[in-house]
């Protein structure tokens, strides 16, 4: 099982730091749900942590994994969904740290493949261009690929943004079977319903930790409201 | 004219006959299996610019290579790539700074590049020598250039073959490519990959017109396939057919074989767009029609 350790994170762009002397460590082996209010600095925190980011100062350490096993998820995807490439080939990109760029997709492969593909619903849709799915259908191609990349962290940033509520519940189980395999899952959200059901541990955030720990505890209306009052703060000096 | 090429003396490409259509001929069929399958996968990362850009910045390598080494075509090949090589690894550079989107960083980068080869070239070898550098001449195709543009094709097929997958990856979701920790590298050599076919053609057929022969095909290629590998076997197609009727109408009207080819190659993708099977004009309006004929049910 991987535990990620933040030690004296701070993270920002361009030189001004969103994210400040952040410490503390993710339950290993479970599901935590990132929750904030917009600009909190969620993404910020999640792109650090899989690498895309480097920080200001301070380190993020892997335990029990190394950074090559992490699968990261991005908000919008950054798919280009023009691309001219099937369903089946898209979820085949996850083999890629696995096979290396000359290994070939062999039986083994194939059968994870449409186990991956069957498990997000898409069986019978493996040749269809990208292209040619609908907003949910394409969210659940992606997660496919994030099976496929059994990895033991899995990084989500928002991943149920704009899905209809059978998708939401369809990819949630998703989820909650990495949870359950002990994989060790972070996964931005921004509804508190999903957060509970999903995720066992919770980390209320506001580019500062507010409270952080078992979801029952931790997504409680104080921890909310006190986010939310950061963000007051931080944007009404922006605005200024 | 013969530009700045292997000189013929007294030799102009009309006249040459039919060694130089020969020549020629084999040279544009080994861009053909080059370049197109290159231009595919520009255009579904929508980077067609790139190409037209990097065609531009390799002028001042060659421009470069003319004043040290005069027509030496050695010279000229190598300075061409050196500048290719530094426009996409300067732009890359200025993309990952992420303070210019990666098509603005290529334009900050390659029109200086052009500017500087233009100036170099009028001031030290006289208009005749940038026009050939431009659109080309098919005499300068010696068998030196014979073999880069074969070398040019086998070296991308074979890293095509080796790299798709990557390649794919990176121009499907680059982001996620770079999470996996590749992405950097792959990028560049892609686009090493483009300039060297770009290298391989420019002095036969114009650095413009080289890369029209790879963009151009490869767009028509959308009307027939829909997967990638598809396309880029079309483009190839589209490509070798335009080069071939363009250099037998070229040898007849006595001009340079480069414009001529891309023209060839404009005309199949107008035929193509109009009869290709995905989503070309025909098709679409056939389908129209029969769901016109099925409204009044409605």
């Amino acid at each position: 099982m991987a535990r990620i350790r933040i030690c004296g994170l701070s993270l920002g762009y361009a030189g001004e730091p969103v994210i400040r002397g952040m410490d503390g460590a993710f339950a290993e082996g479970q599901a935590t749900a990132v929750i904030g209010p917009n600009g909190a600095g969620k993404s910020t925190l999640i792109k650090a942590l899989a690498g895309l980011i480097a920080p200001m100062a301070g380190v993020v350490t892997i335990e029990g994994a190394s950074r090559r096993d992490i699968a990261y998820l991005a908000q919008d995807g950054g798919v280009d969904r023009d691309f001219p490439i099937s369903v089946e080939d898209l979820v085949a990109l996850g083999f890629e740290r696995r096979l290396g760029l000359f290994g070939g997709v062999g039986v083994a492969e194939r059968e994870r493949l449409s186990t991956a593909i069957a498990a997000v619903g898409l069986t019978g849709l493996e040749r269809r261009p990208i292209g040619a799915l609908s907003g949910g259908q394409f969210q659940r191609a992606l997660f496919a690929r994030v099976m496929v990349q059994d990895a033991p962290v899995i990084l989500l940033d928002e991943p149920f943004t704009g899905l209809d509520a059978r998708t939401t519940a369809a990819l949630g189980e998703v989820v909650r079977r990495w949870a359950g395999e002990g994989r060790t899952v972070l996964v931005a959200l921004h509804d508190l319903d999903v957060a509970r059901r999903l995720c066992g541990q919770a980390l209320v955030f506001a580019r500062q930790v507010v409270a952080w720990g078992p979801s029952p505890q931790t997504l409680t209306a104080e921890s909310i409201e006190r986010a939310r009052a950061l963000a007051e703060g931080w944007s009404g000096r922006e605005a200024a | 004219m013969n530009g700045i090429g292997l000189d013929l003396p007294g030799l102009a490409p009309a006249a040459a006959g039919g060694v130089i259509v020969k020549t020629a001929a084999a040279g544009a069929l080994s861009l053909a299996f080059g370049g197109a399958p290159l231009g595919t996968l520009l255009i579904a990362r929508r980077m067609s610019l790139m190409g037209d850009a990097l065609s531009h910045g390799i002028l001042l390598g060659a421009a470069a290579a003319f004043l040290l080494a005069g027509r030496d075509p050695l010279a000229l090949t190598v300075g061409a790539l050196i500048a290719a090589l530094v426009v996409t690894g300067l732009s890359s550079l200025l993309a990952r700074t992420r303070r210019l989107p990666e098509d603005a960083a290529f334009a900050v980068v390659y029109l200086p590049a052009l500017a500087a080869g233009v100036v170099l070239m009028s001031r030290k070898a006289g208009p005749e020598a940038l026009e050939a550098m431009l659109f080309g001449a098919a005499s300068a195709l010696d068998r030196g250039g014979l073999v880069l543009a074969a070398s040019a094709a086998s070296v991308s097929l074979v890293a095509l073959a080796l790299f798709i997958r990557g390649f794919v990856a990176e121009s499907v979701d680059p982001g996620f490519t770079r999470a996996e920790g590749a992405g950097g590298w792959l990028h560049l050599l892609f686009m090493m990959l483009v300039a060297l076919n770009l290298v391989a053609g420019f002095r036969a057929f114009g650095a413009l017109m080289t890369v029209a022969l790879m963009m151009i095909p490869a767009a028509g290629a959308r009307f027939w396939a829909r997967g990638w590998a598809g396309q880029a076997g079309v483009a190839v197609l589209i490509s070798a057919a335009a080069s071939g009727a363009g250099l037998v109408v070229a040898a007849r009207l006595g001009v340079e074989p480069g414009a001529v080819m891309t023209l060839c190659a404009a005309a199949l993708f107008a035929g193509s767009g109009l009869f290709g099977v995905n989503g070309g004009v025909l098709v679409t309006l056939a389908g129209r029609r029969r769901l016109a004929g099925r409204a009044p049910v409605a």
